[in-house]
């Protein structure tokens, strides 16, 4: 909802806004809506000039419909698939990550989400050369780590380095802080900036569920609001920016059914295109694993149910194991 | 700049504001008429202002408050940490050379493990001087459950010091001996901030005034919480306040842990899940509590000699 302001388009001045205050209209929707003979016989304005306005405000805040394969070749030339660092995730998710959808980890305390995100920061830093945001949230983030796996990636020192520089680490620890690192990037992006963002064409978020769950529940119903308002930015951002959007979620266990299922509930699961649950298989006290199972809960493009192996100790090269095809979210 | 109101952190009231329209953070007059307090109105005012002059430094160059730097960056940051040693080479190996500061280490473990033992171990192996590679700080004690014990606190500083008058000792270094006319048994228990809550609304209210008492005590490199579980579970019934209440509570330690650069350990108890054929011991409060912290160390029995795995992290 845009206010109307001197300035907005041509032909719309102070004095023409005031007088439409006057009546009652302060937006666009209000204008647009409105019978214009009548404004013009209220505020006594030239109603050549509202409709000129009119035309401006529609041509400016309308949507308009475009055919089905014109959307298919922007998609074709803009879409870009980024490779996970794990060969057999990426067979998971149908050879990657695809800009412009939001993909979702999600899985219990333990299970590698944290391990997966940094797998895909190294490899599209080192691998790709592109820049990478990091929004750190659980304060999780462990460099250390990052630079383990770029060693195992890379033998160069430099090249190493310069990968570590590519990936931008912003800690955020609540909902707001987070949406406004999300609207700066917004802003950066569409001022072009390049020099400190560079060619970003990811971004990963570790994780959101930790700043949504303070705010959900109870008798407010605001937390809701904002999570939905979080929603409305990753995906705008995938899409207006060709940004591959990886978030991560917990589990929270059904009393019914005893299963896990994702958090956030089902408002949200409308959120991500697709949807990856991680597990560890069945470890004993003795043997320390680095073995998880990725299955694939929520897809438009694969079958869901499917599962592979992933090491998350080492970015190897894992076989996929044709597992039976599970109950799917 | 289109800021929108609904994303500064004003209370919901204050969103009455959005139905007159106003949507331009900077231009935010106060009205009576939509029935909020004056004192709630100038709340909103101050932190829309706040705002405003957040955004000025920002795009002025400063850094403010966001918490931004590029990976090289945090990996030197990292490699310069130093670590809480525990004074156990095996506990020491599996964390990776000790507790890391501005991370959450959870201790989970049956009643009668060593949990307590260990927080207070950390809260006197923290104060170790620099040059026997300590970090130096001071610790803070939240307690819930009543089990800190002065005496046992008393008995492991005297061995710590001793440990590194030996040190000290056999290397006879101009700094060691400087540092220990300060490190001496005193000096440890008065660097020990002891804080009991008896009841989660307590622990709550104190974990979220520690900032201010950090800002004032620059020093702390450790906060403890012994019994995060206690509080929690019994006589709760809204269990989704509870999992609200408990991820607020994360994300507070969690910024504790890194503003200050502080280390957080937390304790938690075991509960039973009872699978269909088995059961099994895990930590308590739940699925979603798991994600609170970054380490988690699972401690239990066997054949009268503890073990510890890691849960998560590291």
């Amino acid at each position: 909802m845009v206010v109307l302001r001197a300035g907005l388009c041509p032909g719309l001045t102070e004095e023409m806004i005031q007088l439409l205050r006057a009546s009652g209209i302060r937006t666009v929707v209000d204008f647009v809506s409105s019978d214009l003979e009548d404004i013009a016989q209220k505020c006594s304005l030239s109603y050549k000039a509202l409709v000129a306005v009119r035309r401006v405000l529609l041509a400016q805040f309308s949507a308009f419909p475009t055919n089905g394969a014109d959307l298919y070749e922007e998609l074709k030339s803009s879409t870009a698939i980024l490779p996970t660092g794990s060969p057999s995730l990426d067979q998971l998710l149908d050879s990657g990550l695809y800009t412009g959808e939001v993909t979702e980890l999600m899985g219990a305390p333990g299970s590698g989400k944290t391990q997966v995100c940094l797998g895909i920061a190294a490899s599209v830093s080192l691998g790709l050369k592109q820049h990478v945001l990091f929004l750190d949230s659980t304060g999780g983030f462990t460099a250390s780590r990052l630079y383990q796996m770029l060693q195992a990636q890379a033998e160069d020192k430099e090249e190493q380095l310069e990968a570590l520089q590519r990936i931008q680490v912003v800690r955020v620890f609540n909902i707001y802080e987070m949406l406004s690192a999300l609207q700066e990037l917004r802003d950066r992006l569409s001022q072009q900036v390049m020099s400190s963002v560079g060619p970003l064409k990811i971004v990963v978020i570790d994780s959101v569920s930790a700043v949504i769950y303070p705010l959900l529940g109870g008798k407010q119903s605001e937390g809701l609001a904002i999570m939905m308002q979080l929603a409305r930015e990753l995906k705008t951002l995938a899409r207006e920016f060709s940004l591959a959007v990886v978030v991560t979620n917990q589990v929270t266990r059904d009393s019914s059914t005893s299963s896990l299922k994702p958090a956030l509930g089902r408002s949200w699961s409308f959120v991500p295109s697709t949807r990856v649950l991680l597990e560890s298989k069945e470890a004993t006290w003795e043997k320390a694993t680095t073995q998880r199972i990725a299955s694939l809960a929520k897809s438009s493009r694969q079958p869901t149910g499917i599962q592979v192996e992933v090491d998350i100790g080492n970015s190897h090269v894992q076989e996929l194991s044709p597992a039976t095809p599970t109950q799917g979210f | 700049q289109e800021d929108s109101v609904s994303l500064l952190p004003l209370s919901p009231a204050v969103y009455a504001l959005n139905k007159t329209n106003f949507y331009k953070a900077r231009r935010l007059p106060f009205s009576r008429k939509i029935g909020i307090s004056k004192e709630e109105a100038l709340e909103a005012l101050q932190v829309v202002r706040q705002e405003c002059h957040g955004d000025a430094t920002r795009t002025a160059g400063g850094s403010g408050t966001t918490r931004k730097c590029t990976a090289l960056e945090l990996l030197e940051e990292e490699q310069a940490q130093g670590f809480i040693i525990t004074f156990c080479s095996a506990l020491d190996n599996i964390l990776g050379g000790g507790v890391q500061l501005t991370k959450i280490t959870e201790i989970c473990g049956a009643p009668g493990v060593g949990k307590t033992q260990l927080c207070m171990q950390l809260a006197v192996d923290v104060q170790i001087p620099e040059c026997f590679g300590g970090v130096a700080g001071e610790a803070v004690f939240i307690d819930t459950e009543g089990s800190f014990m002065v005496d046992r606190v008393v008995e492991i500083a005297t061995a710590c010091v001793q440990h590194c008058q030996l040190i000290a000792e056999t290397h006879q270094e101009e700094d060691n001996l400087k540092a220990l006319e300060t490190f001496s048994l005193e000096s440890i228990l008065s660097h020990i901030y002891y804080f009991r809550c008896r009841d989660y609304i307590e622990l709550l209210a104190q974990v979220y005034l520690l900032p201010d008492f950090l800002s004032e005590h620059s020093k702390v490199r450790l906060v403890v919480v012994d019994g995060i579980a206690f509080p929690f579970r019994h006589d709760f019934e809204d269990l989704s306040l509870r999992t609200r209440l408990l991820n607020g509570l994360a994300q507070q330690l969690i910024i504790i842990a890194n503003d200050h650069k502080s280390a957080v350990i937390l304790t938690n108890q075991m509960t039973t899940r009872i699978g269909q054929s088995q059961s099994t011991l895990v930590p308590a409060l739940g699925e979603s509590w798991g994600h609170a912290a970054t380490v988690r160390l699972i401690f239990h029995w066997d054949n009268s000699q503890r073990y510890t795995h890691l849960g998560s992290g590291g």
